[in-house]
């Protein structure tokens, strides 16, 4: 999920204060950003033959190193879908029997891989803005033979439990959104102590323009 | 976004750049080259 992105990374050349308070800012910007982004990534799902400015589907998942084992053997849809910007599971060591939480779940994809790693006696909670993409991302579960809970929700809001999971990831979801700060903060609460995470994100090294920031076209896509 | 996760209470923020990453439109990617675009894989733990 490729989108510009607000870099909050000390010693380039923007402070991370002023990049927090910019984001801050921004947030009543937030609910036309949720629509933009909605609407860009239904797109992608509804119809992933499109050509976008990012890559995407089982070309965008090659390269980033997903195992073709992997997109041979999950459901077309999830993979022709797959709206990732890098690949998550490289550094995510899953175990049996862990919760994992797919922060921006999308078609599904991301969450299958996990559920194919916990197995039976583990759990994959996915998060989606959009709950016609939740209900893609269960049916490409079940039709995969494994299972996700996905739930509506944001993910400056991540709708579950205190340190209710083990390992959190998240896959070009987190530079969408104006609050990051928040994201973070919010992916700690939710993780059991040890709990780790492991995303692949956009960040830039210089601050956007403030035209870029305030499009909601630009910022979702 | 490394200080944002340390911020947080996470530790062992470790991150690396994702190899390849590029967009597909020409005018894009030339774009983000001027801000500095990447994007990266981090891992971190909550104590």
């Amino acid at each position: 999920m490729p989108a510009v992105a607000l870099e909050m990374n000390p010693g380039k050349e923007v402070p991370l204060a002023d990049s927090v308070q910019l984001a801050d800012a921004q947030a009543p910007l937030e609910s036309t950003i949720k629509s933009e982004v909605i609407r860009m990534y239904q797109e992608v799902a509804d119809r992933p033959d499109q050509e976008f400015h990012f890559y995407h589907g089982r070309e965008a998942a090659l390269m980033y190193g997903y195992d073709p084992a992997w997109l041979d053997r999950a459901p077309a849809g999830a993979v022709a879908s797959f709206a990732g910007v890098g690949n998550p599971h490289e550094r995510a060591d899953i175990q049996p029997g862990e919760t994992v939480l797919d922060l921006g779940s999308g078609a599904g994809l991301d969450g299958i891989i996990a559920s194919w790693r916990t197995g039976p006696g583990g759990a994959v909670i996915g998060v989606d803005l959009n709950p016609s993409m939740c209900l893609k991302a269960q049916a490409h579960a079940a039709a995969s033979g494994t299972t996700i809970d996905c739930r509506e929700g944001r993910m400056e809001d991540i709708p579950l439990p205190d340190a209710s999971v083990d390992i959190a990831l998240s896959n070009g979801v987190i530079n969408l959104s104006f609050r990051k700060r928040r994201v973070l903060q919010e992916l700690f609460r939710v993780l059991r102590p040890g709990g780790r995470i492991s995303i692949t994100d956009i960040v830039s090294a210089k601050q956007l323009s403030q035209s870029i920031v305030n499009d909601p076209k630009l910022w979702a896509s | 976004m490394f200080a944002l996760l340390e911020g947080a209470g996470f530790t062992k923020v470790k991150s690396a750049v994702v190899p390849g990453f590029r967009f597909r439109k020409g005018s894009t990617q030339s774009a983000a080259e001027s801000f500095g675009v990447k994007a990266v894989m981090m891992t971190a733990r909550k104590p």
